[in-house]
């Protein structure tokens, strides 16, 4: 094994191997006096230093140059691919599981769920994520999803304790294994079709199987093999369309998230769901990408794009409907999932390379802004009064305004109000779409847009313009180093990737699937 | 040594932010300082290294007596304020105060610069600096007869309304002042900015801190009213946005560049029915803020349930920001479009506006209500006159915005006196008031000839402008006398509803006890009220200060628009394409011909470069064009 290979892999690695460091350290650790000393406190930081090392890893390769490493990739390929497409994916997902460990930091001690466990789980997920959105291949994929969903299966379950959160579990993880075997079987149904399992292969077979000078027994297995192949893509897509949510496969999300200790619903909302775009793009991107199946006539852009249209509209509605800031904020990432999916149709059209940097920003911008708003939920609460509804943030900008702005900012992120960073994500896919002839569609996403504007600005009707009523229970704010770090860190990136974005947007940009 | 010095003087930004940082908390310890201190540098040297490459996009040569930095200055100002705010200490709301009142009276002396220069046509005080170059989008600012009066309108209401709300507002003195810094900088934005990516970032901006001010200071139904401003607002900037992008995109395919430009987009010639529909994407944005029937309803609730300065600022300035929009780029980027539209938009201005509003006013009981739906009413000449679209119309337009950010601005302020005193709005609750607030009733009077347009206010100048331009206008064809005529019997329905409303709570009998011994105008309201009083009437007596700055101007963009009229018409349906010069002036020619193509070319003063196509790509253009 040559350095070069272990270079490429550093970033997966390093993750993987601190996981288990620390699965070590807190398996010794039982020894020491718990009442005393809290096994969150060096836990947190120390994943928090594991997964920033495996983010700056994978900065570092990434300003390098998947050139400079042909030989990694060549021993990789094609069952792991290190592009720079995947290693932005690396960044966004340690930047993702950074923020929730250190929020975890603050918010287990907080409510007396301090065992150790929760890290290194965090940490073998966003392993999983990561090699997820790096796999080149039908069985990696499966391997990778897995990897990321059993971690965050035993997360949702964390409170053990609490009916509600095992009931969350448990429905997470039936209807995610569901998925999972959905997905399995489209997978062999595609390599029933192809006879082969990874991507540029069923590409290569797709392109050039079918009518291009056929003999008439490639003709008659071509044909043979058109119902195993689409069936196998509708299955793949509904596979991947449960992990990002998507309307009419999101029914779990809000119970999961509800039901799930909030810094596993920030994992949740934040590293999975990028890890999950990030496979879907690598899949209808790389397997599916020839001209016929990407066409809006003959393949799967219109399919998505009613994904599209069904999961912001229903998201939104259903979002607005909320009594609880927690649903409301699951609902909403479901919305933000259907703009995502935009992007995704739009890179089937004419302006491809923009519509993939849009995704991949909006996808990092999403992800900062929905672990900070959850951030700053935890630390709106405290053990026994937890921010749970709109009620319990009232006049929250009157007991504790630090707290409150840095809701409002993340907020205002996700509602898409200059000049945060989410206005700016926003505009850029909208662009990317328009660019792409998608008119309809984006006029679509920015008419749910507005809807959205509605429920977001509740959260600031409450916390600024009403006062608690008398004797109704009230949130009291929670004090927290590593929350407080978390939020200063994602508040901050929220700012100036809002005002100075253009780096990063190039960055996005370059950031393409290589084949 | 000569280098580590080079180093430093590269990086003084960062030193300054870690010595601030350091230096500035309170009692801190040493450790806690330097960690201060180092965050406090990181951060700027992150800035720094995120700031594009870049530098100073090549700046048009600014003529002499222009400090290029002026505008910027102007809107930077309130914005740091705001910013500088957060860290103020809340308990001194004196200091708070003086700071909000000290920076907004800065900005408002730094804007009269703006005066000494001579506004003809083009640009002055222009400033570019790339701010996301891979997108094309510059922070391009720059004032022109147009815009001159609403800037300095901006400048000299805001320190008003703070004034006033500083006398009647008691609680979160240091939310208000942030509102307001806040406020004053994105409305100056909007006015200022020629990069329509920078406009609508402020245009947005300008909603938060007016919604906080509904919903923080209003009375009962606040929360209500705030929402509905915001999602009106909002909903309508969302279509501007779709079709700006289909602009931007469409430009990007035409030359092969990116650009948010205001002077570049104006550029882009549609086919007609796509025009069409960008246009109507521009205009109901507009229209929700200006606001025109039927999308008026948040309006009145918004005007209700503010607070006195909120109310001020809303009617004075931030409709104007619907108006002015609607002028600059709804007639500016599609002038054939809007022209194609205007007699039937202006038939709405003048039922729905005009005469709706002022019915509607006639009959409301409550004192606020009704100057809000006069606005409505006002509004409807000022549209009306951008509607005509002829040189005169256009002018009193632009005029009337001014008067009105000025009359009803007063009206609400007096609104706010009697409210402070009675809490209560409602106008049968008055009567006989000029027996105990004779100077009260005095300005009011005052105010209310000039709302209603009496020769000798400013009222009058404007809507005699707009109305004389609104007969002879071409655009509206036979209905411009029909139009002309209905709007000169809203005059007179202004006079009914305003002296009606005089007469109920100034004269007659003082029945109410409660009314007895109210106080007339104190030091503050007084000297809130003094300069707008004096602006009545300067306007009024010489309302040719005003129109010789703007008159050129807006004969030049009159002119543009005509020449873009006839190319659009001769494109009819085709393919988009960008308009040239020689395109415009096709029909001229002499000297005729080089004093518009010396217009064009003073308007075009600050558009972004346009990179001569790759040579690659030419031959292929050529063969097109052959193949034609």
């Amino acid at each position: 094994m040559s350095a070069n290979l272990l270079l490429g892999l550093s970033p997966i690695l390093i993750v993987s191997l601190g996981a288990l460091l620390l699965m070590m350290a807190e398996a010794l650790s039982k020894l020491r006096n718990e009442a005393r000393e809290s096994p969150s406190s060096s836990l947190a930081m120390g994943s928090a230093v594991v997964l920033a090392s495996g983010g700056v890893a994978s900065l570092a390769l990434w300003l390098q140059g998947p050139d400079n490493l042909m030989e990694a990739r060549a021993a990789l390929a094609p069952w792991l691919l290190i592009d720079r497409f995947s290693l932005f994916f690396f960044v966004i997902l340690t930047l993702g599981a950074f923020l929730t460990v250190l929020l975890a930091g603050g918010y287990l001690p907080e409510h007396k769920l301090d065992r150790g466990e929760f890290y290194p789980l965090v940490l073998l997920s966003t392993a999983g994520a990561m090699a997820l959105a790096a796999a080149g291949d039908l069985l990696t994929m499966f391997i990778g999803l897995e990897v990321m969903s059993l971690g965050v299966y035993a997360m949702v379950a964390f409170r053990r304790g609490s009916p509600r959160s095992v009931e969350a579990a448990m429905k997470y993880f039936l209807l995610g294994s569901f998925a999972a075997a959905l997905l399995l079987y489209g997978g062999a149904l595609l390599y029933g079709a192809t006879g082969k399992t990874d991507f540029s292969s069923i590409s290569f077979q797709l392109a050039h199987t079918g009518y291009a000078n056929p003999t008439n027994l490639q003709q008659l297995a071509w044909e043979n093999s058109t119902p195993l192949m689409v069936i196998g893509l509708i299955l793949v897509v509904i596979g991947l369309a449960f992990k990002i949510s998507a309307v009419p496969f999101h029914m779990w999300t809000p119970d999961a998230y509800e039901g799930a200790p909030t810094p596993a619903t920030t994992f949740m909302a934040g590293a999975v769901k990028a890890g999950a775009f990030a496979m879907m793009i690598r899949v209808l991107m790389m397997a599916f990408g020839d001209v016929r199946s990407a066409s809006w006539g003959s393949g799967w852009p219109p399919v998505l794009a009613a994904l599209a249209v069904a999961t912001m509209t229903v998201g939104n509605l259903i979002a607005g409907r909320q009594e609880s800031v927690k649903r409301m904020l699951a609902y909403s990432s479901i919305t933000h999932a259907g703009y995502m999916l935009v992007g995704v149709v739009a890179m089937a059209g004419t302006a491809r390379a923009e519509a993939n940097g849009a995704v991949l920003f909006y996808t990092l911008i999403y992800t900062i802004s929905t672990v900070g708003a959850f951030g700053a939920l935890i630390l709106c609460g405290s053990r026994g009064a937890e921010a749970v509804s709109y009620e319990d943030l009232a006049g929250l900008g009157k007991r504790n305004p630090a707290v409150a702005l840095a809701l409002s900012l993340f907020i205002f992120s996700l509602a898409g109000i200059p000049p945060t960073a989410g206005f700016f994500a926003k505009l850029y896919l909208f662009k990317a779409a328009v660019s792409g002839d998608y008119i309809v569609l984006t006029v679509i996403a920015l008419i749910n847009t507005v809807i959205g504007a509605y429920y977001y600005l509740r959260v600031l009707v409450f916390m600024y313009f009403r006062e608690p009523l008398p004797g109704a229970p009230i949130a009291k704010p929670m004090k927290s180093g590593h929350v407080a770090i978390a939020l200063v860190f994602a508040a901050l990136l929220v700012l100036a990737l809002g005002i100075l974005p253009s780096k990063t947007l190039q960055a996005a940009l370059s950031s393409t699937i290589s084949g | 040594m000569n280098a580590t010095l080079g180093a430093m003087i590269d990086l003084w930004p960062a030193i300054l932010a870690g010595a601030v940082g350091a230096l500035v908390p309170r009692k801190p310890s040493t450790w806690q300082r330097a960690g201060i201190g180092v965050i406090a540098a990181l951060l700027v040297l992150f800035v720094m290294k995120l700031w594009p490459d870049a530098a100073v996009a090549a700046a048009p040569s600014a003529p002499s007596g222009e400090w290029p930095h002026l505008l910027t200055f102007l809107i930077g100002l309130p914005l740091a304020g705001a910013i500088l705010m957060l860290f103020m200490p809340r308990q001194s709301p004196g200091l708070l105060r003086a700071m909000t009142m000290g920076i907004l009276l800065v900005d408002l002396v730094a804007s009269l610069w703006l005066l000494t220069v001579p506004m003809g046509v083009g640009w002055h005080f222009v400033s570019v600096h790339d701010w996301i170059p891979a997108l094309g989008i510059r922070w391009h600012v720059a004032v022109d007869g147009m815009s001159l009066w609403l800037v300095l309108l901006t400048t000299f209401i805001t320190p008003i309304a703070a004034y006033v709300s500083f006398g009647s507002i008691g609680t979160r003195i240091k939310d208000l002042c942030f509102s307001l810094l806040l406020l004053q900088a994105a409305m100056l934005g909007v006015f200022l900015s020629l990069d329509m990516f920078l406009f609508y970032v402020f245009w947005e901006l300008a909603l938060v801190p007016m919604y906080v001010m509904i919903g923080v200071w209003g009375s009962a139904d606040k929360i209500k009213a705030a929402l509905k401003f915001f999602l009106y607002t909002m909903g309508g900037s969302v279509l501007l946005l779709a079709a700006l992008l289909y602009l931007v995109h469409t430009y990007s395919k035409l030359t092969g560049t990116m650009s948010f430009d205001y002077l570049a987009l104006n550029k882009v010639l549609l086919p007609k029915h796509v025009q069409m529909m960008c246009f109507w994407g521009f205009a109901i944005a507009f229209f929700v803020k200006v606001p025109l029937f039927p999308l008026h309803t948040w309006l009145p609730d918004a005007h209700v349930q503010a607070p006195t300065g909120g109310s001020i600022i809303l009617a004075a300035i931030l409709l104007k920001m619907g108006t002015y929009a609607y002028m600059r780029f709804g007639m500016g980027l599609f002038p054939f479009a809007a022209g194609l539209q205007s007699a039937t938009l202006a038939g709405v201005a003048v039922f729905g506006g005009i005469l709706y509003g002022a019915l509607c006013s006639w009959k409301q009981d409550d004192l606020k209500r009704l100057v809000a739906y006069s606005s409505v009413a006002h509004l409807g000449y000022v549209m009306l006159g951008l509607f005509a679209g002829t040189q005169a119309s256009m002018q009193g337009s632009l005029l009337q915005q001014i008067n009105h950010g000025v009359s009803t601005g007063a009206l609400f302020l007096l609104v706010g006196v009697i409210y402070d005193r009675r809490h209560t709005r409602t106008i049968t609750e008055f009567g006989g008031l000029a027996k105990v607030m004779p100077v009260y009733t005095v300005v009011f009077v005052i105010i209310t000839m000039a709302s209603i347009g009496v020769p000798g206010t400013n009222g009058f100048v404007g809507e005699f402008m707009v109305i004389m331009g609104t007969y002879g206008s071409l655009r509206l064809g036979k209905f411009g006398g029909v139009d002309a005529v209905l709007a000169a019997a809203g005059v007179i329905l202004a006079a009914i509803y305003m002296l009606s409303v005089v007469q109920r709570v100034f004269f007659g009998p003082l029945k109410n006890p409660k009314n007895r011994d109210l106080p007339d105008l104190n030091v503050r309201e007084t000297l809130a009220l003094a300069p707008l009083v004096i602006m009545v009437f300067v306007i009024g007596l010489f309302p040719s200060v005003l129109l010789s700055r703007s008159a050129a101007a807006v004969s030049a963009f009159e002119m543009r628009n005509r020449l873009v009229w006839m190319s659009a018409q001769e494109l009819g349906e085709g393919e988009p394409k960008l308009v040239t010069q020689d395109m415009l002036l096709e029909g001229a020619s002499g000297s005729a011909r080089e004093g518009m193509a010396n217009t064009l070319d003073e308007m075009d003063r600050g558009a972004p470069v346009i990179p001569p196509p790759p040579a690659a790509d030419k031959p292929a253009a050529d063969k097109k064009e052959a193949s034609k």
